[in-house]
């Protein structure tokens, strides 16, 4: 059964990321607009949720009610505290300063992960602090003492653009590279051990290049209630395009959904019971896929609303 | 050190090569350069290092205060007290003769101010600042709290009492250096985003200002960038910019470039007869001799 998306709102200046489920509404980031916004489903409506958001691209919620963001401008992943505030965490790694994260998850521990690629868009005000030599995946940890830590967690990777957690936190799937970047473009399943270390991936998926280019990798992506992984890719450059793809956790494809849009970004499930696929776009624009026939699964401290809408 | 003439009266103001000493280094992100003609040494901060620093001539450089907030430009009022735009600390502040640390300004209308850069206080004891949210994004910099709550970007006013605040210019974007003029009469207030400009305003008796005139707008040829600034007696204006220090006449006119191998962040006239300049930059603290003496500060 195909998948129906439909504008629901937009379009913001520059792209939309995000996102984020709060039990009623789905956060969403207009990255230009330096703002995190918030779509209503029941009225519709578009409201800002934080401002001087500092490039933030990817947001997920923590514990009491945080939203943990990651700057790219900022350079650093923020807590944006219910009070209105916003608190810094970790950004130094081995003494150096990390890159640009991009993409980030909550675990159940209230570790953050999140992508550090290093970005052509360099952050403002003097350059002080180089990049790090390398681009990988980080962890966030709290120290017994409340404060943050940080540790790598890949060694392999050069330019992770997104990553997603099982549902029982023991695999750890990466979208690796960009187009136009050296390096591949697949997604990668790590195995997560208990001391949260990880093994040697294995390739879910691998994009190719054809005679219009190389083909635009996975950006966002999401879980199901089965434990597939739900992700955005592709462009109307090469390859087959703009799709959904539904991958088992050993890589199948499942299912593949047209998008109205080029260039989709990040995906999340939404409204009633996690049933509705929320898509942001190079577009600026929101979209909503609805009576797709699966259900999103409630990752750690996602709010669930059972009521229709 | 090399400089640029591109006026010949630039000679009249300093020699054809001016020394240039290094008297600090290994810091991470030196500004706030501020001389204390009571005790005849220099003050400044290494931003990120989170430090005050006092150098004296000829004996060395101790450490003043640490942790400071991240504190950014000093001056010293009427009274020598060291007033500082406390950045990251998103606050103003001085230290007492008894070196007690007292606060002066935290919020506006309520709201917590964003980031004070720098600031000068007039001879009536009123306190100008300069305030831009870019403390908020700064690696290294960042306060507990990283939220901006004031749109504007502005410059602000504290009166000589402590009790009216006011922000006196938001019509532009990125504030960072102020000076006044040797009379008082003019402040001039940058702008450190990508649009670089000086410009120059009337101070009223009452402390407001009039509208902004545009006075500089340095060539962006080199990196670096409009930061700092201070005046000479006679009126000239120096300031930070691309390949160095920019020293300009009363009426904007590019005279000439010191040429400082490092990227500047601020300045300030010191010694005995103010005709040292002491540059601050990223990583060191340089000091130059020029002719005409600086305007003294407090």
């Amino acid at each position: 059964m195909p998948w129906n998306f439909e504008r629901v709102a937009g379009p913001f200046r520059g792209a939309t990321m995000g996102l984020a489920w709060d039990g009623s509404g789905m956060l969403f980031c207009a990255v230009d607009e330096e703002r995190i916004l918030r779509f209503d489903p029941e009225t519709a409506a578009v409201e800002e949720f934080r401002k001087y958001t500092q490039r933030t691209g990817g947001i997920a919620w923590g514990p009491d009610n945080i939203l943990f963001g990651s700057q790219e401008a900022g350079r650093r992943v923020i807590a944006f505290m219910p009070d209105g505030s916003a608190r810094q965490t970790a950004y130094k790694i081995d003494g150096c300063f990390h890159n640009q994260p991009v993409d980030l998850v909550v675990d159940r521990s209230c570790c953050v992960w999140f992508c550090d690629p290093h970005s052509v868009r360099r952050p403002p005000g003097v350059f002080v602090f180089p990049p790090l030599p390398h681009a990988s995946v980080l962890r966030l940890e709290r120290t017994s003492h409340r404060q943050w830590s940080l540790q790598r967690v890949t060694y392999d990777t050069v330019a992770p653009r997104s990553l997603l957690l099982s549902a029982d936190e023991t695999v750890l799937y990466v979208a690796e590279g960009e187009v136009e970047q050296s390096g591949p473009r697949e997604l990668r399943a790590y195995p997560i051990a208990s001391d949260g270390s990880i093994g040697r991936f294995s390739i879910l998926h691998s994009f190719g290049a054809d005679y219009r280019g190389e083909h635009r990798g996975i950006v966002g992506m999401c879980l199901d209630s089965d434990g597939n992984i739900v992700a955005c890719a592709g462009s109307r450059k090469s390859g087959p395009g703009p799709l959904v793809y539904v991958f088992t956790p050993s890589g199948a494809v499942l299912e593949t959904h047209e998008l109205p849009t080029d260039l989709p970004n990040r995906c999340a499930f939404g409204d009633a019971n996690l049933g509705s696929l929320y898509v942001t776009s190079m577009d600026g624009c929101i979209y909503r896929g609805t009576n797709i026939g699966r259900r999103g699964h409630a990752a750690p401290f996602v709010r669930v609303s059972p009521q229709a809408v | 050190m090399d400089i640029d003439v591109i006026d010949p009266t630039f000679t009249r103001l300093v020699e054809s090569r001016p020394p240039l000493d290094c008297i600090a280094q290994g810091i991470s992100f030196g500004e706030g350069p501020v001389w204390d003609r009571r005790e005849q040494c220099l003050y400044f901060v290494d931003i990120i290092g989170s430090r005050i620093w006092k150098y004296k001539p000829g004996i060395g450089r101790e450490i003043v205060l640490e942790p400071t907030g991240h504190a950014n430009g000093m001056t010293f009022d009427r009274d020598g007290r060291l007033t500082v735009a406390g950045w990251s600390g998103r606050s103003i502040w001085r230290i007492e003769r008894d070196g007690a640390v007292i606060t002066l300004v935290t919020h506006y209308q309520g709201k917590k101010i964003n980031t004070p850069n720098d600031i000068v206080v007039h001879s009536s004891g009123a306190i100008y600042w300069t305030d831009s949210p870019n403390g908020l994004l700064f690696g290294g910099m960042v306060p507990d709290d990283a939220q901006q709550y004031i749109d504007e970007h502005g410059v602000y006013r504290l009166s000589p009492d402590g009790k009216d605040l006011r922000r006196v210019i938001d019509d532009d974007f990125y504030f960072n250096g102020i000076a006044f003029s040797p009379d008082e009469s003019l402040l001039y207030v940058n702008n450190s985003a990508d649009i670089q400009h000086i410009r120059v305003f009337d101070v009223h008796s009452d402390g407001s200002l009039g509208p902004g005139r545009l006075f500089y707008k340095p060539k962006r040829s080199e990196p670096g960038g409009v930061d700092g600034m201070k005046v000479d007696v006679e009126g000239n204006l120096y300031t930070t910019g691309p390949g160095g220090i920019h020293v300009l006449d009363p009426n904007g006119r590019l005279l000439g470039r010191l040429r400082v191998p490092a990227h500047c962040t601020n300045m300030t006239w010191g010694d005995e007869d103010w005709q040292s300049l002491y540059i601050a930059t990223i990583h060191a603290v340089y000091r130059t001799r020029v002719k005409v003496p600086g305007v003294a500060v407090w």
